[in-house]
């Protein structure tokens, strides 16, 4: 779902659906890389079975990363992809399947977002080209030192759609990875991989989506299947929800905001484009060898638990005394319908209902007021009552005034707040008044400076008051120099007044011209006059508007639950009507037609590309987007209109686009269509699914037979033999088979000499045209554990409730003995460099970020800890490389169980951080959902950090320089 | 043959186009269209058919007008039949809607074509767009100077060349000749003239919008200095053509100039041209007059090798950057220097 907004208001409102991901790093000794053993069991201490990719989440940030210098070619990209599935299954781990979906060719209503972004993305992309451009010469010009142009191409990513060389290679590419993993790497032995390419056609994860749906459907299906979807679209929490599966996990990056970037320009750090200086670099480390790392840690992965998501709405829409029977699975199949009134991907969100502004409370509390009118619910199986919408729609239409008018209301406050935070930091920034100096200067606690005897007090206090009327005095004739007018001297404080003063008011950035009001009398004329260019006495086009949209809800609810409807349909505007004008919708919307088929990957091309990235298409398919001759030049302008429909960047408005003429481009296209070459060709038509195992599964040698008989004949799945897996195969053309040499597309790839995989295509079951994916909870299914605190807990007089931080209830609590306490206060005295008295604790909370602090810039804790732990007393200090190996592993087991027994001394600090967080917690009266995963973050964090420390190997141990900066801690500040 | 006869009807209606007055009303241009259909259903009922389901009822009627008026330059279009030749016109009827009512645009052959067959169309309160373009500009209008205030800060830290070092020539390669360098009361004798333009420049500004990249500011330099009754005086130098450039250079093409005002320098600039480098070196003068205020004072800069002293306009900003090596010296009349 194109709202970003949607998850971060999700994760705030139910925290306790995130755990942090414990992740075991691989080791390095003496230079070989040593994989990690993914067969062991998971150290987030769950299992799963089957892992989703959305491959599309993946393939974007390594190919065009936004924290890290980009790839330098094609190949680059594949390997950081396989790195990246590799990070993932190591997290994740698992153990009956591996689903990997590119997207394919999308829906066309999900088409006319897709050429918003591309249009948008080469517009930004040429822009950038033009400013870099016309900034470097500028600073040339100045004398300025600029690193050549790289000769390397721009990298356009909008070759990232299906139909292109690069999505071609990148398949093939895949399957070469397939093949070696499952030949070489243990933890896969028993995986069956399934590869959904671009030539499949549907977006990746409703192709993820299709094959759940099809595969619970079936009787073989293991209803306790524990799934593991990857990817960042809030809209997969709203498809791990409609599939009502009980054990659903979502994973994907941390989002984390406002990463620094490099300038485009110089490529350094700290400074962006507009503001690049062209001065040399500075030396990063003492000899320059942190060049190529960014002072940013690696990004982490979070899991979202749907079932304790689910546990959150349970209680939120739960309701008592119905006049029907609450049915928990069908009001959270509503609350997903709500939720795409908010935005989608398909639709404009309604004027009215902004996610910031607690839409989907409003819609909740609407929902179960209605609901007694409404006398049902919304939807079933995917299918829509309107009637019951039409109330809903009703009611928030009757708020809408009200709404428009807060939200102007909100904004005006949020000015006025601004403007006073940033007139109080100012006033912050300016310090006291006055200070006092030399031996009476302030200082701060705990940084070990001793307070000495003061002498001569009278003297020091006659010098500062000297001090000051010296200065006054100066400043007074410097004003009475410049006539009253100060401009210079010593004197600022009236002039810096002034200055400010002016700053301030040139600081509030022109506004962007609103003429819609929507908190001003009249607004529904003036929205529709403004985006529809129609009369609000046009009732018909009103109609029409509507229409369209409750075709849209009902496309998009049956898109989540059954699968594609209708490939052709669309939403034919650029916004969204009021809410309060759906009346009367019951029968606006009947059905669908059937039987549409997708677009050709080369069709959707010329669909969603523009002019500008024609070089992707054939020649003559290229000059249809720019001859003025072309019978479909008008779905490619240069250059188009963006509104910014009240929000603030170009980015978050709407792009006027027109809308593809389907008739007229297939029309036009007819006639290239005999231009394709044969390679062309194919990649123009649709593929088939690939299905993967090793030669140690179960259905290895059915496959295998499949080939030696050249079956030519669809063979069903033997059910047992694949977890209950149903499906259909194919023999595949250009097959992978065993102890056949899989060739690599990589050229510093080495082939696959001995493999031991298998490919063969491979459908979802199939069901008749009219079956409904019925969406229930399927018979046998168990609900996991309950994880939130139960709500009649105190009354229940139990003991306090502990609450549960990753996805095991039982986690084993790690204890600090004596002679950890003493390992530990030893080497924090050590370490300390000025002994303050109160050097000597531990600061609670914030110390998992105090502990990066490098103090003096030589000596850490990690260090020390670590000589400690072996050895039992202080080394000196340059130690050898291979107890520090051993003692890494033991901090790897370390990590994921909880303690375990041995390492005497080398977990005290793990053992020291848990019990004072635990502490920390129980202060905290232990309520609600405590904050999650602490240790678990930790944890990785300090694994991430052994490891990035091992690779560079030993020169630079004692250099601060390179690794992330820690947040700024407020309360114990060290240095 | 029906078709024939219709075809006939439309190029009447055509006719009776060019005989309304060349740039026809509105109302009138209209009235016909909607007279043409009544007086022919077929076409009308055909016509209809190839309305969007989107377009509103205003776009629609200047589209169809667009497309009636267009159909004899597409004589093979014939109403109720699907061709390749009708889509072209549809087409160019989009394009040329979408540039009307969505603000879109389109290469410029395409531009000028739909122009040119959407001429005497006229329509009603057109909806305002921002392109991409303007949003661009917009958004970064404030910004670089926001960026040069920010770089000027940091410029004011690491001070290297003070324009009142008098003193501290050491290393210059060879003494100064005090003789062809400019008077010591020159700089008091130019500031009450940079003071007037000073104020010209801040107004002019001010009408045009602010400092920013956008602006004609050769235009700009040039009208304000001629509003204060002088002129500047541009000097233009190959970039192959200046020496002791630093070396490995890319750029070995395009021009250097240098402006002043009264022998007073204002700026330097490079660019392709003759034209780009006057506008940046007009730019880096007018950057001057983004402070507080103007001086005028002598400075030591180098030209042909040597430092000499020149008469330099500055803004209050202690400058990190050497002033550019002059490309004129307009102090030595009576004798040139061997170089």
């Amino acid at each position: 779902m194109g709202v970003p907004a949607f998850f971060r208001w999700l994760s705030r409102k139910y925290a306790s659906i995130i755990v942090h991901c414990v992740e075991e790093k691989g080791k390095d000794c003496n230079g070989v890389r040593i994989p990690v053993d993914t067969t062991k069991p998971n150290p987030n201490e769950v299992e799963f079975d089957n892992l989703y990719l959305d491959m599309n989440g993946i393939i974007h940030p390594c190919t065009h990363p936004e924290d890290k210098p980009a790839p330098k070619n094609e190949d680059e990209m594949m390997v950081a992809i396989f790195e990246y599935i590799d990070r993932l299954f190591n997290i994740v781990r698992p153990r009956r399947v591996l689903y990997m979906a590119i997207d394919g060719v999308a829906p066309r209503a999900k088409m006319n977002q897709q050429r918003s972004r591309r249009f948008r993305a080469s517009k930004e992309g040429t822009e950038l080209v033009e400013e870099k451009n016309r900034i470097r010469e500028e600073i040339i010009q100045r004398g300025g030192y600029l690193p050549p142009e790289e000769i390397k191409e721009r990298f356009d990513s909008n070759c990232i759609t299906p139909g292109t060389e690069f999505m071609d290679n990148l398949a093939k590419c895949l399957r070469y990875y397939v093949a070696d993993r499952l030949s070489n790497d243990p933890g896969w032995r028993n995986v069956t991989v399934i590869l959904s390419d671009a030539s499949v056609p549907g977006e990746g994860e409703h192709k993820i989506m299709d094959y759940i749906r099809r595969q619970r459907a079936q009787p073989n299906h293991d209803p306790n299947t524990h799934h593991c979807l990857c990817g960042a679209d809030a809209d997969l929490i709203m498809l791990g929800l409609a599939t009502h599966e009980p054990n659903f996990t979502i994973i994907r990056e941390e989002f984390k905001p406002n990463k620094p970037r490099p300038c485009a320009l110089c490529g350094q750090m700290g400074h962006e484009i507009k503001e690049c200086q062209g001065t040399a670099r500075e030396k990063q480390g003492e000899h320059d060898e942190f060049a190529d790392t960014m002072p940013v840690s690696e990004q982490e992965f979070i899991f979202i638990r749907l079932c304790v998501l689910r546990e959150y709405l349970a209680r939120e829409l739960t309701m008592a005394s119905l006049p029907f029977t609450f049915d928990f699975e069908r009001s959270v199949d509503d609350w997903v319908f709500m939720c795409f009134f908010v935005g989608n991907d398909f639709l404009p969100h309604l004027p009215s209902l902004e996610i910031r502004e607690g839409a989907i409370d409003r819609l909740v509390r609407i929902y179960k007021d209605v609901v007694h009118k409404t006398g049902g619910y919304l939807t079933q199986n995917g299918y829509v009552n309107l009637e019951r919408v039409e109330m809903i729609m009703q009611a928030v239409g009757v708020a809408e005034d009200n709404i428009f008018k807060k939200r102007k209301d909100d904004e005006e406050n949020f000015k006025r707040r601004m403007k006073e935070k940033k007139k109080r930091m100012k006033a912050e920034q300016q310090g006291p008044a006055y200070l006092t100096t030399g031996q009476f200067a302030p200082q701060a606690l705990g940084r070990g400076h001793r307070p000495e005897a003061v002498q001569n007090a009278r003297h020091q206090a006659f010098d500062m008051r000297m001090q000051s009327n010296r200065d006054a005095a100066q400043s007074l004739k410097a004003t009475m120099r410049n006539g009253g007018n100060s401009s210079a001297g010593p004197s600022d404080s009236t002039d810096n007044r002034g200055v400010k003063r002016k700053a301030e008011d040139s600081d509030s950035e022109p506004e962007p011209e609103d003429n819609v009001r929507l908190w001003e009398e009249g607004w529904k004329q003036r929205y529709y006059k403004n985006k529809f260019d129609v009369d609000v006495t046009d009732e018909d086009f009103r109609r029409k508007v509507v229409k369209s949209y409750v075709e849209g809800l009902c496309w998009v609810l049956r898109y989540y639950y059954q699968g594609c409807a209708s490939w052709k349909w669309y939403f034919p505007f650029h916004y969204a009507p009021f809410a309060s004008d759906f009346k009367d919708i019951k029968d606006m919307f009947t059905d669908f037609e059937k039987d549409t088929k997708p677009f050709k990957p080369l069709e959707q091309l010329m669909g969603v590309f523009p002019a500008a990235s024609g070089n992707f298409l054939p020649p003559t398919w290229r000059s249809l987007m720019s001859s003025p001759d072309s019978s479909i030049i008008d779905f490619y302008p240069d250059d188009f209109a963006i509104d910014l429909n009240g929000k603030k960047y170009a980015w978050q408005g709407v792009a006027l686009l027109p809308f593809v003429d389907e008739r007229r481009l297939r029309a036009a296209l007819t006639d290239v269509y005999p231009d394709l070459t044969p390679e062309e060709e194919k990649r123009n038509s649709l593929g088939n699914d690939v299905l993967f195992l090793g030669k140690s599964h179960p259905l290895f040698d059915f496959i295998h037979e499949l080939y030696r008989t050249e079956s030519q004949e669809d063979t069903e799945i033997p059910a047992e033999l694949c977890h209950g897996i149903q499906g259909t195969l194919n023999l595949d053309d250009d097959p992978i088979l065993p102890d056949k040499t899989v060739a690599s597309p990589i050229p510093m790839l080495r082939d696959i000499s001995q493999n031991i995989a298998i490919g063969v295509k491979f459908k979802d079951p199939q069901y008749a045209d009219d079956f409904v994916f019925k969406a229930v909870l399927l018979p046998e299914a168990k609900i996991p554990n309950k994880v939130l605190k139960p709500e009649d807990w105190e009354r229940g007089n139990r003991e306090p409730w502990r609450p549960q931080l990753g996805f095991n209830p039982n986690r084993q609590q790690a204890h600090l003995d004596q002679s950890g306490f003493r390992a530990l206060g030893h080497s924090l005295n050590r370490n300390q460099q000025g002994r303050g008295q109160y050097s000597n604790t531990a600061p609670p909370s914030s110390y998992h970020q105090g502990g990066y602090r490098q103090h003096g810039g030589h000596q850490s804790f990690q260090h020390s800890r670590q000589h400690n732990s072996l050895l039992g007393a202080p080394p000196p200090f340059h130690q050898p490389q291979f107890p520090r190996q051993q003692q890494q592993q033991q901090h790897h087991y370390s990590g994921g169980g909880g303690g375990g027994g041995g390492g005497g001394g080398g977990h005290g600090w793990d053992r020291a951080q848990q019990l004072q967080h635990s502490a920390y917690q129980q202060n905290r009266g232990r309520g609600g959902a405590g904050p999650g995963g602490f240790q678990q973050r930790y944890d990785q964090r300090r694994d991430d950090w052994h490891d990035r420390r091992d690779n560079r190997g030993q020169q630079h141990q004692g250099s601060s320089r390179g690794y992330p900066p820690p947040p700024p801690s407020r309360k114990y500040n060290w240095n | 043959m029906s078709i024939k006869r219709r075809e006939s009807d439309l190029s009447a209606v055509r006719l009776g186009n060019v005989v309304l007055p060349a740039k026809g009303s509105v109302a009138g241009m209209s009235s016909s269209v909607s007279e043409y259909l009544v007086q022919n259903p077929h076409v009308a009922q055909w016509v209809e058919s190839l309305r969007g389901y989107c377009e509103t009822g205003k776009a629609w009627s200047a589209r169809r007008e667009f497309i009636l008026r267009n159909m004899e330059a597409f004589p093979a279009v014939q109403p109720g039949q699907v061709s390749p030749h009708l889509d072209r016109l549809l087409s160019l009827s989009m394009a040329w809607a979408n540039h009307v009512f969505l603000g879109c645009s389109y290469p410029q052959a395409v531009m000028e074509k739909i122009r040119e067959m959407g001429e005497g169309i006229e329509v009603r309160d057109a909806p305002q767009h921002q392109t991409t373009k303007e949003l661009s500009l917009r958004g970064k209008r404030s910004a670089p100077s926001e960026g040069d205030t920010d770089a000027s800060v940091k410029r004011a830290k690491c001070a290297s060349n003070e324009p009142d070092s008098r003193g501290s020539g050491r290393g210059a390669p060879c003494p100064v000749n005090q003789k062809s360098g400019p008077l010591p009361q020159a700089p008091a004798e130019h500031q009450p003239f940079f003071n007037r333009l000073y104020k010209a420049v801040a107004w002019k500004l001010v009408s045009a919008g602010g400092f920013g990249p956008n602006l004609d500011h050769c235009e700009i330099l040039r009208s304000c200095v001629e509003s204060c009754k002088q002129t500047l005086t541009c000097v233009f130098v190959p970039l192959k053509d200046i020496t002791g450039l630093p070396a490995g250079r890319a750029q070995k093409e395009g021009h250097v100039c240098e402006i002043r005002c009264q022998t007073v320098y204002m700026g330097t600039g490079y660019g392709r041209d003759e034209a780009a480098a006057k506008n940046m070196a007009s730019k880096e003068a007018l950057k001057v007059f983004q402070g507080r205020k103007v001086t005028v004072k002598i400075c030591r800069r180098r030209y042909k090798g040597r430092e000499v002293e020149d008469l330099v306009l500055l803004d209050e900003q202690p400058r990190s950057q050497a002033l550019p090596p002059a490309l004129s010296y307009p102090f030595q009349e009576q004798e040139d220097p061997p170089s």
